[in-house]
C-alpha cells in the first residue's frame, strides 16, 4: 500500500515536471515568435505613412463605443480622449448603464446634451434604453440612457443597436486613448479590409502617470509594488502572449478595453451575451465559432504599438477580485464552448488554442494546486526529494522569470514607454520578485473565482478606483467591471 | 575547492536556492547592464547625429543652390543618410520651385541613382525600404524601377512599390498599375490600390474610366469605387452611361461620382439609381442626392424615406435635413406619406443636424416666428415631442420657452398630455414639476372637447416607450429580412 502510494506520487510529481515543462515551452515558443512578430511589425510600420490613412476618403467610419457605469469621476476627460482621436470619421457614443452617481449630468452639463427621438432598433439583446440624447457642442457625441443592466456586455449592446459605421471601437469608458491609437489599430484592417473582421491593440496601466484634459501627459511607473508586478503582467501578456499567438492567427482574446470589430459580424453573432462574465473572451469565441463554421477566410490581429490607458486595481483586495472575476470568465466562456474542443471544423482553435486554455489557463490553479499538494504528501511520507524539489522550483522560476522579462525586454527595445533607466530596473526587479508570494496569492484568487464559479456566484462586486492622476482620493464604486486583459 | 565553494556544497539542497538568488542577482545586473548600456549607445548615436542633422540643416541653402559639391557631403555615410533624409522630409511640405531643386540635388548626388540600383539588386525587407526611399524622391524616372517592385512575389514589397507610386501623384504613376491591374497580374489589398490610384489620377480621372472598359468584374468594383473619389466634370456625360453598367457596385460608386462631378444629367441618373433594386445602390445614390443639394430632388428622396431598407431610410432622412429652407415642405409632404418610421427617422436627422434647433431659436425673432411655427408644428405631429419639452425647461431665452409652451399645447395631440403626465411624475425638480403642470393644464384646456372629438377617429399614436422599446414592426422585419414591403401605413 505505502509502495503504491509512494509510486503514484513519484508519477504525480512527474506528471506536474511534465507539465510546467510543456506549458513553458509554449510561452518560450510564444516569446521568440512575438520577437518575430515584433520585428514585422517594426519594418511594416517604417513603410507606412499614417498621415495618408488620416486623410483618405477610403477609410471606413468607426464607432466609438464607450459603456459607463458609475464613471462621473472621469467620464468628461476620456469623451475628450476619445473625440480627439485621430482618425478621418469617428463618431462617439457612451452608454450610461444606469449610473447611480453624476454621470449622465457630468456630460450633460459638459456636452450640452439634449435628450432627442432618434430612431432607436433593438437589433441585439439589452436592457431598455431611456433616453438617446445628442450633444449640441459636439455633432459627433451620443450618449445612450439606459436601465442598469449590470454588465458591459449589456451595455455595449445597447452602443451597438445605435452604432451606425461599418467597424465599431469598444473601450471602457475609464481608458484613456493615445490620440493615433484608433489610426494605428485600424491599420491591419484598411489593408486587408476583406479578411481582418477584428483587432485589438494593447492595454498598459495608467497608475502613477500624469494625466491632462484627458490626455496622457507624462508616462510613470506606479509606485505600489501591487501595481507594478500589473505592469509586468500587462507586457507579459500582450508583448509575449497576444502578439505570439496572433502571429499564428489564434487570437482568443481582444481585450474588452480597446478593441475593432466588424459591426454586422458582431450583430450576427448576437452581440456581447449580456450574462457573460468575461465579455471579450466570450465574444471572440462567438466569432471564431461563427467564422469557421461558415468556412471564411479570416483574420483577428493583434497590434502592439496603438496604446489604450486603463487604470488597474491599486490594492490588493481589489485585484483579488479582479482576478477571480477573470478565472470565472474564462471557465465559463471555456466551458459554454467545449463543443469546439478537437473539432476539425474549427481548425486551429479547436485544435491547439482551446486546449491550450483549457489545460495551462483554466486548469492551471487547480493543477498548481495539487502540486503543492502532493509536495506535501511527499514531505509527509519522507519521499521528497530535496534536490528535486529545489531543481523543481528553481526551473518553474527560472523560466518565468525569463518570461517576464522578455516581456520588459520587448518594451525597451521596440517602444520604451518607460523612459527612465531606474523605471525600467524596477520593472525588471519586479520579474525576479513577482513569484513570492505574489504568485501564490493569485494562484489562490484563482482558486476561489473558481470555486465561486462552481457554486454559481457571477456577482462582479466592489472595485476601489483612485481616479485619473492619481489625485483624486480613493473611493469605492458599486457596480460592474471590465476584464482588462 | 576554495572555501566559498566549500560553504555552498556544506549547504546541500540549501545551496541551489543560494546558487538561484545570486544567479538572479547577476542576471538583473547583466540585464540592466546591457539595457543602460544600450541606452548609453544609442544616446551617443542619436547625439552625434542630431548634432550633425543641425550642422548639415544649416547648410541646407548652400547644398540646395550647388554651393556646397554633394562630393562633400557623400563621403562620409553618416552625413550621406542624414542629408537624404532631410532632403525627402523637406519635400513633404516644399513648394514648387523647392521641390524642383531638391529633385535636382538628388540627381546630380547619384542618391536617385544609387536608390534605383539598390531597388532592382535588393531583396526581402531592403528592397522595401529602398522602394519606401524612391517613392518618396517623386522623381519621374524611379517609375520604371517601383514598376518592377509591383511584379515583385514578396507582396510587402509589391504593397511598398505601389505605395510608392501613390506617393508620386501624377497619372505616369498610375498607368504601371492599371496596365498591370487589366492583365490581372497584381493581386494587393484593394485598400493600397485604390489610394495609389486616388492620388495618381486626381489630375486625368478619365484613365480611370477607360481602364473600368478593359477590366475584370473585381477590378472594375475597385476602380469605380477610385472614380468615386476623383471624379470631376470634364468626365461628363459619361459618367451617366456607369451609373447603367450591369455591376451594382459599380453603380454604387457611379452615384457618388455623379455627385462630385455634377453633370448637367446627374440628377435623373441619380433619381434612377434611388430606385436600384439594391439597396446598397439607392444608399449611396440617396447620399449623393442629399450632397446635390438640390429642391428638385425632395420628390425622390421623400420616396426613399419610405424604402424598406432602415439605413436608407436614414440617409434619405439625413439628405432631407440638410435641406435649408425646405423643413416645412418636406415636414408637410413626410406627414402626408403617413409612414411612421419615416418620420421617426426624419424627425431624429433633422434634431442630429441641428435644423430643428436652428428653427426653435428662430421662435424668439417675430418675424420669423410664424413660419418656424409652422414647421415646429409639423415636427410635433411627427413625434418631436421631447425636443419641445426640453427647449421649455431648459432653453436659456425666455421668449423660446414661452413660445415653446404654446406650440406644444396647440398642438392637440392626447400623445402631448401622456408626456408631460410622465415626465411631471418622474423629474426630481420641483420647478420642472410645477412647469410641467401647468403646461398639461394648458394643453387639456386648450385641447379639451376637440381631442376627445377626434380620439374617436384617430388611432392611438404610440407611446413613449414604444418608439424604442416595441418589437420591430413590419417594415423593420422586411428590411432586417430583405423582404420587399409597402411602408407600414398608420
Amino acid at each position: 500500500m505505502n509502495e503504491m502510494l509512494r509510486k503514484s506520487i513519484t508519477t504525480l510529481n512527474d506528471g506536474l515536471f511534465l507539465y510546467y515543462l510543456g506549458s513553458n515551452l509554449i510561452y518560450l515558443f510564444l516569446l521568440i515568435f512575438a520577437i518575430r512578430a515584433s520585428v514585422i511589425h517594426q519594418r511594416q510600420l517604417a513603410s507606412i505613412r499614417l498621415e495618408r490613412y488620416r486623410a483618405s476618403p477610403f477609410s471606413p467610419p468607426v464607432s466609438v463605443i464607450a459603456p459607463a457605469h458609475n464613471e462621473g469621476q472621469s467620464i468628461v476627460q476620456s469623451v475628450y480622449s476619445f473625440l480627439s482621436l485621430e482618425y478621418p470619421a469617428v463618431e462617439v457614443i457612451v452608454v450610461n448603464d444606469g449610473s447611480s452617481d453624476d454621470t449622465l449630468e457630468a456630460l450633460t452639463r459638459e456636452f450640452r446634451l439634449l435628450r432627442t427621438d432618434l430612431p432607436y432598433v433593438q437589433e441585439v439583446a439589452c436592457r431598455p434604453v431611456r433616453g438617446v440624447y445628442m450633444s449640441q457642442t459636439e455633432p459627433r457625441l451620443l450618449v445612450v440612457d439606459k436601465e442598469a443592466g449590470g454588465s458591459k456586455a449589456d451595455a455595449t449592446n445597447a452602443g451597438l443597436n445605435i452604432a451606425s459605421s461599418p467597424y465599431v471601437c469598444v473601450l471602457d469608458a475609464d481608458s484613456l486613448l493615445e490620440k493615433d491609437a484608433l489610426l494605428r489599430v485600424m491599420v491591419p484592417v484598411l489593408s486587408d479590409p476583406l479578411r481582418v473582421v477584428a483587432a485589438g491593440g494593447i492595454v498598459r496601466a495608467v497608475n502613477g502617470s500624469v494625466v491632462e484634459g484627458g490626455q496622457l501627459k507624462k508616462v510613470r511607473l506606479p509606485r505600489r509594488f501591487v501595481e507594478i508586478v500589473q505592469v509586468v503582467e500587462y507586457l507579459r501578456a500582450f508583448l509575449v502572449g497576444r502578439e505570439g499567438w496572433g502571429h499564428f492567427n489564434m487570437l482568443m482574446i481582444i481585450s474588452g478595453a480597446f478593441g475593432v470589430f466588424r459591426r454586422d459580424l458582431v450583430r450576427e453573432v448576437g452581440g456581447y451575451r449580456p450574462a457573460a462574465i468575461g465579455e471579450d473572451f466570450d465574444l471572440m469565441m462567438r466569432l471564431h465559432r461563427t467564422l469557421r463554421v461558415n468556412g471564411m477566410d479570416y483574420r483577428a490581429c493583434f497590434v502592439p504599438d496603438p496604446v489604450c490607458w486603463t487604470e488597474v486595481p491599486p490594492d490588493w483586495k481589489s485585484l483579488g477580485k479582479q482576478r477571480s472575476r477573470w478565472q470565472k470568465g474564462l471557465v465559463d466562456t471555456l466551458w459554454l464552448n467545449r463543443d469546439m474542443l478537437f473539432r476539425p471544423r474549427y481548425g486551429r482553435i479547436g485544435a491547439i488554442a482551446l486546449p491550450n486554455l483549457w489545460l495551462y489557463e483554466a486548469l492551471a490553479p487547480a493543477v498548481e494546486f495539487t502540486g503543492l499538494a502532493a509536495i506535501g504528501a511527499a514531505a509527509f511520507l519522507g519521499i521528497l526529494s530535496r534536490r528535486f524539489l529545489m531543481l523543481f522550483l528553481l526551473f518553474g522560476y527560472a523560466f518565468s522569470t525569463m518570461l517576464s522579462i522578455g516581456g520588459v525586454l520587448l518594451e525597451e527595445i521596440t517602444y520604451r514607454r518607460y523612459g527612465d533607466w531606474r523605471e525600467v530596473a524596477k520593472l525588471i526587479l519586479c520579474c525576479f520578485a513577482e513569484h513570492f508570494p505574489y504568485h501564490h496569492m493569485h494562484l489562490w484568487w484563482r482558486l476561489r473565482g473558481m470555486w465561486q464559479y462552481a457554486r454559481g456566484d457571477v456577482a462582479w462586486g466592489r472595485m476601489t478606483r483612485v481616479g485619473f492622476g492619481g489625485a483624486l482620493a480613493s473611493r469605492a464604486v458599486q457596480g460592474w467591471r471590465t476584464g482588462k486583459q | 575547492m576554495n572555501p566559498v565553494t566549500q560553504i555552498v556544497a556544506r549547504l546541500g539542497p540549501a545551496g541551489y536556492v543560494f546558487q538561484a538568488i545570486v544567479a538572479s542577482l547577476l542576471g538583473a545586473a547583466l540585464l540592466l547592464a546591457f539595457i543602460m548600456g544600450r541606452r548609453a549607445a544609442r544616446r551617443r548615436y542619436f547625439g552625434r547625429r542630431d548634432a550633425r542633422a543641425q550642422a548639415l540643416r544649416r547648410q541646407l541653402p548652400e547644398i540646395l543652390a550647388g554651393r556646397i559639391l554633394p562630393e562633400v557631403w557623400r563621403r562620409d555615410p553618416l552625413d550621406d543618410r542624414i542629408l537624404e533624409e532631410i532632403l525627402l522630409d523637406c519635400m513633404e511640405v516644399a513648394g514648387h520651385k523647392e521641390t524642383e531643386q531638391i529633385r535636382y540635388v538628388l540627381r546630380i548626388s547619384g542618391l536617385l541613382d544609387r536608390r534605383i540600383y539598390l531597388s532592382r539588386r535588393r531583396r526581402g525587407w531592403r528592397r522595401v525600404r529602398t522602394l519606401v526611399m524612391l517613392g518618396r524622391m517623386r522623381c519621374p524616372e524611379a517609375i520604371p524601377a517601383l514598376a518592377e517592385g509591383l511584379d515583385d512575389e514578396n507582396e510587402q514589397t509589391a504593397v511598398a512599390a505601389a505605395r510608392g507610386l501613390g506617393r508620386y501623384g501624377m497619372p505616369e504613376a498610375a498607368e504601371p498599375i492599371l496596365e498591370r491591374l487589366e492583365q490581372g497580374r497584381l493581386r494587393l489589398p484593394a485598400n493600397v490600390l485604390q489610394s495609389a490610384l486616388y492620388h495618381c489620377c486626381r489630375e486625368r480621372p478619365s484613365m480611370l474610366l477607360l481602364a473600368i472598359q478593359f477590366s475584370s468584374d473585381e477590378v472594375r468594383t475597385l476602380l469605380a469605387r477610385v472614380l468615386a473619389e476623383v471624379a470631376s466634370a470634364e468626365l461628363g456625360e459619361d459618367l451617366v452611361l456607369l451609373a447603367s453598367d450591369p455591376l451594382p457596385e459599380v453603380r454604387a460608386s457611379a452615384a457618388r461620382a455623379l455627385a462630385g462631378a455634377r453633370p448637367r444629367l446627374a440628377l435623373t441618373a441619380l433619381q434612377q439609381l434611388a430606385a436600384d433594386p439594391e439597396w446598397f445602390v439607392r444608399l449611396r445614390a440617396v447620399v449623393a442626392l442629399g450632397m446635390l443639394q438640390d429642391p428638385r430632388a425632395i420628390p425622390a428622396l421623400l420616396e426613399t424615406l419610405c424604402d424598406r431598407n432602415r439605413y436608407v431610410r436614414l440617409r434619405a432622412a439625413a439628405a432631407l435635413s440638410r435641406l435649408e429652407g425646405f423643413e416645412e415642405e418636406i415636414l408637410d409632404r413626410a406627414v402626408h406619406t403617413r409612414d411612421r418610421y419615416a418620420l421617426q427617422a426624419l424627425v431624429g436627422e433633422m434634431q442630429r443636424s441641428g435644423a430643428l434647433l436652428a428653427v426653435m431659436n428662430r421662435l424668439a425673432d417675430p418675424p420669423r416666428r410664424e413660419s418656424a411655427r409652422r414647421i415646429l408644428l409639423a415636427a410635433v405631429r411627427a413625434g418631436a415631442h421631447r425636443l419641445l419639452l426640453d427647449a421649455i425647461l431648459h432653453h436659456p431665452n425666455w421668449r423660446v420657452r414661452t413660445q415653446a409652451a404654446r406650440l406644444l399645447a396647440a398642438a392637440h395631440d392626447p400623445e402631448v398630455l401622456r408626456l408631460l403626465r410622465f415626465h411631471e411624475t418622474t423629474t426630481q425638480r420641483p420647478r420642472e414639476r410645477v412647469v410641467l403642470a401647468w403646461l398639461a393644464r394648458q394643453v387639456e384646456k386648450e385641447s379639451g372637447a376637440k381631442e376627445e372629438c377626434s380620439a374617436e377617429h384617430r388611432e392611438p399614436a404610440p407611446a413613449e416607450e414604444t418608439l424604442q422599446d416595441a418589437p420591430p414592426g413590419p417594415a423593420e422585419r422586411a428590411a432586417r429580412e430583405g423582404v420587399s414591403l409597402a411602408p407600414k401605413r398608420f
